[in-house]
């Protein structure tokens, strides 16, 4: 586990926390898990989950996050369709193999048809595993929908109290909200930083500090941003002539981190994307002085979360959204990076690229796997792209 | 006199070009890259000079491009093949709008404007549509790969084909050469089906005359003319076509030599 140290550099506390989350399991929430005995894990599918429910049970959400480019699919291509997006495929791996056994828990969502079926999947496979699937609304423009989700969420405390014994009272909620506010401000913190100078901070390596976040508990994750902002602020550096460029599309499978590596490599500085968005999801605080935080929590979801393809908010225009964050952060360019397969990613595209025409915003549409392992033909297309910006 | 010189070191062939102060092509040559690269684009670039019977010291400065471009050690600068494509084109043909290039292993589709370039897009993890497609249906059809383009012009019914997979196309060909079908019919078939491929792909960054196709398919003319067909249009082709990120990787460099001396 993660030491802090007063002295620690930025590239120590990356060190380590890539250490704990690039490996194709969870092994350290399962070091969690037995460090006491009664200890819970809850597995959390992605986009967004209120962990906070799950934490005020006393279990530990584990982020799911697929296997990355170290696991091999042997088992989940006979039970998926070739045309599957892979973070589908490697869970259910994960889960073949083993290495979701700790897991005491699963939750998966309503935020496309690959998600959605793979709930029954992982359910016919794992009948010893309790599943809950959570459906949020699909009608933000009305008022009923944060009763709808908050009728949701009160399923998943029934849920998670069932796996743990313990029950999810407000009080208990009301710290767990607070803990997990917390840590969206301090990740904020950390993009806003990184908006503002890119040259302190790598996004691999912001990637690393809110990843490690999926198989942490919050109290200690919290405290690794926290030295995290300390060590940004002693780290040196000369701010380069690089494009600013927004990534947007890789909000469920995650690329792998060399190819993050290799945006910045290219000649880019990122200055944002959606790469774990479910762990910035709520943009402001969750109100902790009501009666009722569950219903609070549930408001959030309603009227204080990202836009995103997989939410389908009619209030608002994802297009004409992008297209202010991309002209408010002064990015140069837009990469839409989507996941091979992704639906809501691939049919957003073609209304991203519409706007961004619109509004002479240069753009570039990649696709990825997690399992990829090679990237000289996308470091070609970045790499392509940056030129024909700098020659232009 | 001196000059600059282009090292497009490619999936199948490494081609290299000298250009003189004013931009004149004065030496090509062209190597089949193997598997080290780094030895490619020596090799390529010690060919070319000597095709040019010029000294390396009279070499300004070398760009390379293409997938080995990094191995070019010896080079000043590295750029991106589709870049590179994009100026040679724009330099030779200067009302190109849209490039169609067919390489070894990739084929792309690129949109210029004013030289520039806007949009281009590549084909992913399939080799429809490039060179070793080709290659693969005159292998097993027992022909050399120079030799199909100009026995495809010869088609009277051209065959379909149910799959432009690189692997399962062998099945196709074989199947058709078991039913008596004309060799020609056959090559038809597979221009044709290759050609439509391809347009789709740069269909992608949009279609706008004039076109240029470059890469080493360019130099086959069955191809040239089915893609032409498809086109409605005519499409730019020389000799040096298949030389194009080598032409517009030299143009970097002189452009690079030029603004170094503050000419």
């Amino acid at each position: 586990m993660i030491t802090t140290t007063a002295s620690r550099n930025l590239e120590e506390v990356i060190e380590e926390c890539r250490t704990i989350f690039d490996i194709p399991g969870i092994e350290p929430a399962v070091a969690w898990k037995h460090a006491e005995r009664g200890r819970k894990l809850i597995g959390c599918f992605p986009v967004y989950t209120p962990v906070e429910i799950f934490h005020a049970a006393g279990a530990l959400p584990v982020g799911l996050a697929g296997g990355g480019n170290r696991l091999e699919i042997v088992h989940s291509d006979s039970r998926f369709q070739s045309f599957v997006c892979s973070i589908i495929k490697s869970t259910l791996e994960q889960g073949m193999t083993g290495m979701l056994d700790e897991i005491d828990g699963m939750v998966f969502h309503s935020i496309c048809d690959s998600a959605r079926n793979l709930a029954s999947v992982y359910t016919r496979n794992f009948p010893n595993t309790p599943v809950e699937y959570l459906h949020y609304p699909q009608n933000f423009a009305l008022p009923e929908a944060a009763m709808h989700l908050r009728s949701e969420y009160e399923r998943l405390a029934t849920f998670a109290a069932s796996i743990t014994g313990t029950t999810v009272t407000p009080g208990r909620l009301k710290e767990s909200l607070s803990l997990y506010n917390r840590i969206r401000r301090l990740i904020r913190l950390l993009y806003g930083l990184r908006a503002e100078r890119p040259h302190a901070i790598r996004t691999s390596e912001l990637y690393s500090l809110v990843r490690v976040g999926n198989l942490t508990p919050p109290e200690r994750h919290a405290e690794i941003l926290v030295e995290a902002l300390a060590a940004i602020e002693r780290r040196e550096g000369k701010s380069r002539d690089r494009l600013r460029i927004l990534i947007v599309g890789s909000f469920c499978e995650q690329p792998p981190i060399d190819l993050i590596s290799a945006v910045e490599d290219a000649g880019c500085y990122v200055v944002d994307d959606d790469f774990l968005i479910g762990r910035r999801w709520l943009i402001g605080d969750v109100d902790t002085g009501v009666s009722d935080p569950l219903l609070a929590l549930a408001d959030g979801y309603r009227n204080q979360s990202v836009a995103s393809p997989v939410k389908h908010d009619l209030r608002v225009s994802q297009s004409q959204m992008l297209i202010d964050r991309a002209r408010r952060l002064n990015a140069d360019a837009v990469i839409v990076l989507c996941a091979k397969f992704c639906e809501p990613a691939l049919f957003a595209y073609p209304l991203y690229r519409r706007a961004l025409q619109a509004a002479g915003i240069p753009n570039l549409f990649l696709e990825f796997e997690e399992k990829m392992w090679m990237f000289d033909r996308v470091k070609n297309e970045i790499e392509t792209f940056v030129e024909s910006m700098l020659f232009a | 006199m001196k000059y600059a010189a282009g090292v497009d070191v490619g999936s199948t062939q490494t081609k290299c070009v000298l250009i003189d102060e004013n931009g004149k092509i004065v030496a090509r040559a062209l190597r089949e890259t193997g598997a080290n690269i780094t030895r490619a684009g020596e090799r390529g670039f010690e060919a070319v000079l000597q095709a040019g019977n010029i000294s390396r010291d009279d070499v300004l400065c070398v760009t390379g491009t293409g997938y080995g471009r990094f191995k070019v050690e010896f080079g000043d600068l590295q750029i991106t093949e589709i870049t590179c494509h994009a100026k040679g084109a724009s330099v030779l043909f200067p009302g190109t709008s849209t490039v169609i290039d067919m390489g070894g292993q990739d084929a792309k589709g690129i949109s210029i404007a004013n030289g520039e370039v806007t949009d281009f897009v590549m084909n992913d993890k399939c080799a429809a549509g490039t060179g070793r497609f080709l290659s693969t249906a005159a292998d097993t059809l027992g022909l050399r790969l120079d030799e199909i383009g100009a026995l495809s012009l010869q088609a009277r019914n051209p065959v379909r084909l149910s799959t432009v997979c690189t692997v399962f196309v062998e099945s196709d060909i074989m199947s058709y050469v078991a039913q008596g079908k004309q060799i020609e019919d056959i090559l038809g078939g597979i221009h044709s089906a290759i050609a439509a491929r391809t347009i789709a792909l740069v269909r992608r960054v949009g279609l706008k005359p004039e076109y240029t196709f470059t890469g080493g398919v360019s130099l086959n003319v069955g191809m040239v003319k089915m893609l032409e067909e498809k086109l409605g249009a005519k499409l730019n082709v020389c000799e040096d076509s298949h030389y194009m990120g080598a032409i517009g990787a030299a143009m970097f460099a002189l452009e690079h030599a030029l603004a170094a001396s503050g000419s």
